[in-house]
Order: C-alpha cells, then structure tokens, then sequence
C-alpha cells in the first residue's frame, strides 16, 4: 500500500490544471501580471494542448465586432438562448472581454481567422444569433486557437507537468483555503503533491457518461467530481447539451458519437428517419435549422417510434445539395466520414444526438474566486455563463475570456499571499487511499461497468427525462458505483496504467452523474437543455431559479437559489427601442 | 466468413526505449474498426496493462499516432480494412522518439524542435491595435495558409530517414511551421526565423526525400515548405555577404 513518504512533494506558486483555451491563456496572463520570479506550473491530463476539447472546436468564437451588432445585443442573445438562468453578470463580462480576447488571439498570439474580400474578420451567425457574430478559421476553429496558445506556452518559462493527473483538491490544515492539489504522475505511477498560493481548475467539463458523447477521450468531469468532494456549490448540474447529430457507428469503434457539424444542417442537409421520411417539421417550423435542443429531442422521438432493432438512429442525407458541392463544402467532414467507410457527400449516414457540453459547474464570481480561497474555477468547470444553454460559438469565448481573467486575478492576488499554505494531511492520505483503491481488489474488467453508466443515463437522465426515469437512473447509479468498488486493477506496474485510470474516470464519472441526475429531479420545468415530459412548461421567467449541489456527509443536497437579474429583467431588453429584433439575413 | 476472418492477429510493440519486445494478440474484427479501436479492444479486454496515447478521436489532435504495419499513421482515422493484410496488423510507437512505454512515444523532442525553429508567433501588434486587414488573394498569406492546418502529429517526423540519421534535425514539422511564420505578414521575426533553420540541423540537412509529403494524414506539403526556406535562407546568406 503507498503511505505518505512514498508522495512526492512539490512547491510553486501559480498552479494550473488544464491546457485547453482557459489553462493556456492563464498562464499567459498569469506570467504577464505576476511578480517577476512568480513560479507557474501547468498540469495537464495529456499533453499540452492536444488532449481537451478547446482543440475540437469547430464552428467558432463569438465576438461583437461592429458592423450593427454590440456587446449588447451578444449579452440578449446569450440571456435568450440560456432561457434566463445565465448569471448575468458573468454573460456580461463574457461578452465585453470577447473583443478585447480576439484582438490578442490576433494580434499577440499569432491566430489567422478567416478574411472578407476586404480584408476584415468574416463572421457568420450560428443558431440563435441575432448578428453575424461567429469568428472562425474554416471548420477547424480550435486547432487555429490551440495551436497558436499552445507555441507560445510552449516557448515560454512555465514548469509544465504533462500527462499528471489531478485526483484531489486538498485544503490547508485549517480548511479556510487551498495547499494544493494532490496528481499522478500518469508515466511513472507516482502520487505527486504540488502545494500552490493560488490553483486554477481548467479542466473542463465533458459530459462522456452517456452512451453517445463528443468530447476528447481523456475527459471524465474529474475537475467538478474533485470540487464536490472538496465540498464546493456546484450549479445548473442538470444542464447537458446534446448535439444532434452525433456519428452512429457501433458499440466498439471510438468514432461513435463524435460530431458532425452543426452547418451540414444549415447548409440544408435533411435528417430522415428509419421509414425515410424528413420528420423535423413534425416538430418545429424552422426544420432542421431549429435549435440543438430541439433537433436533438425530435431525433430522440423518432428514434422512439421506431422498432427495428438494426437501426438505432436517424439519418443525415446531403445528397440533394450535389455531391461534388458537399465535398467541396465539407471537405474535412466528407474525409472524416469516408475514412470510416460512409458516404456522406452521396450517401446517408447515421446519426444519434451525443453528449456534447456541461452548463453546469463550480460557482464562481466574476472574477473566477470561489468559495475556497486560493481556488479559481474557469472554463467549462465553471457554471454560470451559459445558464440552461450555450450558443455555439459562446464555449471558446468563455474558456479563453475567463481564463485569462484567472490569470490577472492570481497574479494580482498572489502579491497578498505571502506563504505556502501547509496541507490538511487527513484529507491528503484520505484521497490517497481513495485513488489505490482497486489496488485491493479482485482485477475485473471496468470497461462493462461504464458501459452501463453510459446507458443508464443516456435510457433515464438523457435527452427527454421523468422522475421515474431519473429515480431509476439514480438506482443504477448507485449499482454500478457499487460494483466499481469492489473492481479491482493490478497494482504490479503503475506506469501508464491506462486501466487504473479507467477505474479513475469512472469513478469521477459516477460522482458526477449522481448529481445530474438529482438536479435534474431538482427542475420541475423544461428549460433549454434540460426536457422534463412530466412538466414540459417552461415556468415563469420571472421566478427562475437554478439549482446548486452540495456534497453533505456522504450524500448530495440540491437546493433552488433564486435567479438574480442584476442587468436585464425577463420580458426586457437592453437594446435601444428601435433595434431590430435581428440583423441576420433571412435565407 | 469462417472464424478466422473474424479474427486480426495483431502484433504489438512493447516495453520501453532499449527494452522492446514484441507480443502478440487475437482481436475480433468488426465493421466500422480503426486502429485505435484494435488497440483499445486489447486493453480493455485482453491486457490491462497495454500503454498508448489518445484524445480526440477524429484527428484533430495528433495524439494517437503509431507506426502501423511499419508506416506512420493516425490510429483514430485508419481503418483495419485499409492496412490490415492477410487479417494482420503490426502495431508500434512512432519511430525518432523515445518511448514512454509500449505504443507510447515520447514527443518532448518534437515540441523542443517547433520551439527552437522560432516556431510560435512574435507580435507586431497587441491587444490594443486594430487587426491587420489582410485580404484573401493575398500571396504572401497564401504561402502561410498552405502549412497552417498542421496538427503536430509528428507522423512527418517519424516518417522522415533525415530525422532517423541525425538527431539534430529540427524535422519537417518544425521547419513547415517557421516557414508558415516567416510568410505570415503579422510575424515580425524573418530573420530571427532564417537564422534559427540556418544553423546545424536545420532546413539544409533535408535530402528532399519526400517522406513528410507523402505521409501527411492532412495532405500538406512540408518538403516545399523546407524548400521555400532553402531558397530563402540562401538569398539570406548572399544579402549579408554583399
């Protein structure tokens, strides 16, 4: 068994965890505002700037950058498009620092977006945009953004820890703050304690305990399962985004689940159903142009009706638009399809919604503090920005916006913090003992069990959800978390041991689901991403609340805190009289 | 199909830099089967402790990459059916890097490279400044946009017999990206760039063998990148001679 002396001990000052669009702008900032001879350490899962989902943004960053459209209006639309639950002030700041964040994307980290014929920034409008707003670099957004951060990291001065994993945020002997953060170092095997002043948790979200999912495989909400046992308030848990058109390619290949483009839709592409016939009609007047939610949940009720077992999902036919104009168009998508044998420029191809993005997450202030001092949460992790739904194109805005805002806030608050903080060594050996766990038991195989997880939540806490189906879901849950603990993996070698650390993600994985699960018995009413068939009504705008989690003893306690609407109450706006409800062009 | 067809015997690479060996192991074929899941489907179900590296899953990150029947490839985007030969497959770590363990390299010398041929922005502008205009049918961006889609994947790298027979080689990974840079009219240091791929393994060690080009799971071209800088580096010279 691995006792204390066999942890190794390590000091710096700035500590970030995550390298995707938050981790890596962090420490740029964190290096820019920081005293000089200021430690800064980054950790990543993988490695940097290649594991994470900052690099898998396709569509792009939201920006007002004139032209008619104004922070202001990018504020409404993101209000609207969360239905009233964003925090306000944080959707604000979010979108007012976008400009400032592009600029530097541009200008100081060296990114090349795509021009118009007059050389300016192209930007075109995503679902539920009223202005051309979404900066992009073609279809491959993130690479342009990870690529370009992770050179400058890269060449600079910061420690960097890759392929350490983070299993515990561990507090100061008194718990009024955080000592530092307890990983494995994934090549060797080894527990590594890093003691920081100040810690950032960028490792974002992913919401990969459903059957189908999007995000990067190395993600598994380790960041919000570590924050509830740390006994942060997590907020708007129950709030999943799926992405309707997730690649259906069977149960043992990686590929499945992983997105095709939200603009096959806009571009016309047509979903059909598994007697062949368009169906998005059925459900709402803009087909399938209509909203993610709202395609995800038509395609989730066609699949439904449907009783022949050998079709699981809809399909996505582009056909029509002319083979040769989809290759064209679609280049990437088309090769990413044929690489896996399906047609798409001439052909049908299967689709399922997937798991895409986690609204919920850590609860932060605007200056991405939490209620631990010494912890900043941004990102993914962090809850608050996108309320019940994000817009497309808001997710790298935020990662990017907030992260460097973490980087300001610690270089500034460090100068206040004048010692490394010793840590609580209870808490210490207790996540020690907790990650050697299946060191202690029989070896089984772990990859069934998530199996389970995945279609537990995707038949019970998915797309549509009832209380009976979550009160099921929560007892499986329970079951297959059960089961886990008594999994065990070989402890001979701990050197990359990717099975020890399944039965770490799964662990996490089972945290995290319990909470969704009990937020969303929390919401008694249909907002955004979250569907209750039990109570489809929205509620009233003007009582919205959202829920928190709080891990007690050995349970979770969801309450309803009021929504506070500091900038704009429901049923207003904060655009001038005469602006016109959209700036887009109708098609 | 009898059961034979139904199973790929796969060979893989174990063990760590100077300690290899190979094992062998009998793995289900499906349709719709990539390398990595192959890969995947040993450990999850065959060997607990096989080690290997993946993110993404759709190649965008560059993180899956092994040599595959002896070729450099993306496990996520190659399908068995395109490699697999008389139901085999040999599976290895990228070749030109140290190995971590098993089918996972070490890529820490890759990302020195990038580094060392000046390969990340240095601004002109800052936060403050309008963005440059620049438009579309410009040459010079053109230049830049050819290289840009790189993923750092390093199957060039591992592809390339330069690389294999001198350790100082910067790579055509490396070398594309400063070229990239040196055409990117917001960059400001040329000859910062000439100076850093001038040196000893630096664009003049290439043999144009043509590996890079030929293996580029994106298509791109860096053997004419590395060329762009041959010429460039060489008009460089004869400037400051004069």
């Amino acid at each position: 068994m691995v006792s204390g002396s066999e942890i190794e001990r390590h000091d710096t000052d700035i500590l970030i965890l995550g390298t995707g669009g938050a981790g890596l702008f962090a420490a740029l900032h964190a290096q820019q505002s920081a005293p000089e001879g200021t430690r800064i350490t980054i950790a990543v899962k993988g490695l940097i700037g290649k594991c994470g989902c900052t690099r898998m943004v396709q569509g792009g960053y939201n920006v007002a950058l004139g032209g008619g459209d104004t922070v202001e209006r990018h504020f409404m639309d993101t209000i609207n498009g969360g239905k009233w639950l964003p925090n306000q002030d944080m959707a604000w700041r979010l979108c007012k620092e976008a400009v400032v964040r592009i600029h530097e994307l541009e200008n100081e980290i060296g990114c090349f977006f795509d021009r118009n014929e007059d050389g300016t920034l192209h930007q075109k409008a995503f679902a539920g945009q009223t202005a051309d707003r979404t900066v992009h670099k073609g279809d491959l957004t993130g690479i342009e953004i990870i690529n370009r951060l992770m050179e400058q990291v890269l060449a600079r001065p910061v420690e960097k820890l890759e392929e350490h994993r983070a299993i515990g945020l561990i507090p100061s002997r008194d718990g009024a703050a955080i000592s530092g953060v307890l990983m494995i170092d994934m090549r060797s095997g080894k527990f590594r304690f890093v003691r920081a002043k100040t810690v950032l948790m960028a490792t974002g979200g992913g919401p990969t305990m459903y059957k189908y999912h999007t995000p990067s495989g190395d993600k598994t909400m380790d960041g919000l399962a570590m924050a509830l046992r740390a006994g942060l308030p997590l907020r708007d848990m129950e709030m999943v985004q799926f992405h309707p058109t997730g690649l259906l390619a069977g149960e043992h290949t990686r590929m499945t689940g992983t997105v095709l483009e939200e603009g096959l839709r806009g571009a016309g592409g047509q979903l059909v159903n598994h007697a062949g016939n368009r169906f998005m009609f059925d459900y709402d007047d803009k087909g399938e142009r209509a909203t993610r939610d709202v395609v995800s949940r038509g395609i989730f009720a066609e699949m439904r009706k449907n009783n022949d077992p050998t079709q699981e999902g809809v399909f996505i036919s582009m056909g029509h638009l002319g083979p040769d104009n989809v290759r064209k168009k679609f280049k990437g998508m088309v090769k990413r399809c044929e690489d896996c044998g399906f047609d798409l420029a001439a052909g049908k191809v299967e689709v399922v919604p997937t798991a895409h993005y986690f609204m919920g997450g850590v609860v932060v202030d605007v200056d991405t503090r939490t209620s631990l001092e010494g912890l900043y949460v941004a990102g993914e992790d962090a809850g608050g920005a996108h309320g019940s739904n994000r817009l497309g194109g808001n997710g790298v805005a935020n990662s990017t916006v907030y992260g460097g805002i973490a980087g300001d806030i610690m270089g500034a608050d460090i100068r206040n913090m004048a010692s490394l903080r010793e840590p609580d060594e209870t808490v210490l050996a207790s996540e020690i003992s907790r990650a050697v766990h299946p060191f202690s038991r029989e070896p089984g195989l772990v990859l069934p069990l998530r199996k389970e997880l995945q279609e537990a939540m995707w038949e019970d806490v998915g797309v549509m959800r009832t209380a009976t189906g979550m009160n099921r879901g929560l007892a499986k849950i329970a079951d297959i978390s059960d089961r886990l603990m008594e999994t065990g993996v070989s402890g001979d070698n701990l050197a990359f041991n990717l099975t020890w650390h399944d039965w770490l993600n799964l662990r996490s994985l089972c945290d995290v689901s319990q909470v969704i699960a009990q937020a969303g018995m929390a919401r008694e009413n249909s907002r955004g991403a979250h569907y209750r068939e039990d109570f489809p009504d929205a509620g009233d705008m003007a009582d919205s609340y959202f829920t928190q989690a709080r891990q007690t003893g050995d349970g979770v306690e969801v309450t309803r805190e009021p929504v506070q609407f500091t900038i704009v109450k429901p049923g207003e706006t904060i655009l001038p009289k005469d602006e016109p409800e959209t700036l887009v062009a109708a098609e | 199909m009898d059961q034979k067809d139904n199973t790929l015997k796969v060979t893989v690479s174990r063990g760590t830099s100077g300690e290899q060996f190979e094992q062998e192991f009998e793995v289900p074929a499906y349709e719709n089967q990539t390398v990595l899941d192959v890969v995947s489907w040993i450990q999850q179900n065959s060997d607990p402790t096989l080690s290997y590296r993946f993110a993404c899953r759709v190649g965008m990150c560059g993180s899956c990459a092994m040599m595959v029947n002896g070729e450099p490839r993306w496990t996520c985007r190659t399908h068995v059916k395109k490699v697999v030969r008389k139901n085999t497959l040999s599976i290895a770590p990228l070749r030109n890097l140290p190995v971590v363990k098993d089918l996972a390299a070490d890529m820490t010398p890759f990302f020195d490279k990038w580094v060392d041929a000046e390969g990340y922005h240095h601004p002109t502008r800052t936060r403050h400044d309008p963005m440059q205009e620049v438009t579309p049918n410009d040459e010079e961006r053109n230049r830049a946009n050819a290289g840009i889609e790189c993923i750092n994947c390093a199957v060039c790298y591992a592809a390339c017999d330069t690389v294999a027979n001198n350790d100082a080689y910067l790579g055509p990974a490396a070398l594309q990206r400063a070229w990239t840079l040196y055409n990117d009219q917001k960059n400001e240091n040329g000859q910062a760039i000439l100076d850093a791929v001038s040196r000893d393994g630096g664009c003049h060690s290439c043999h144009s063998m043509g590996s890079c080009s030929l293996y580029c799971p994106n298509e791109l071209d860096p053997m004419s990148a590395i060329a762009g800088l041959k010429r460039e580096t060489a008009k460089n010279l004869f400037r400051r001679r004069r």
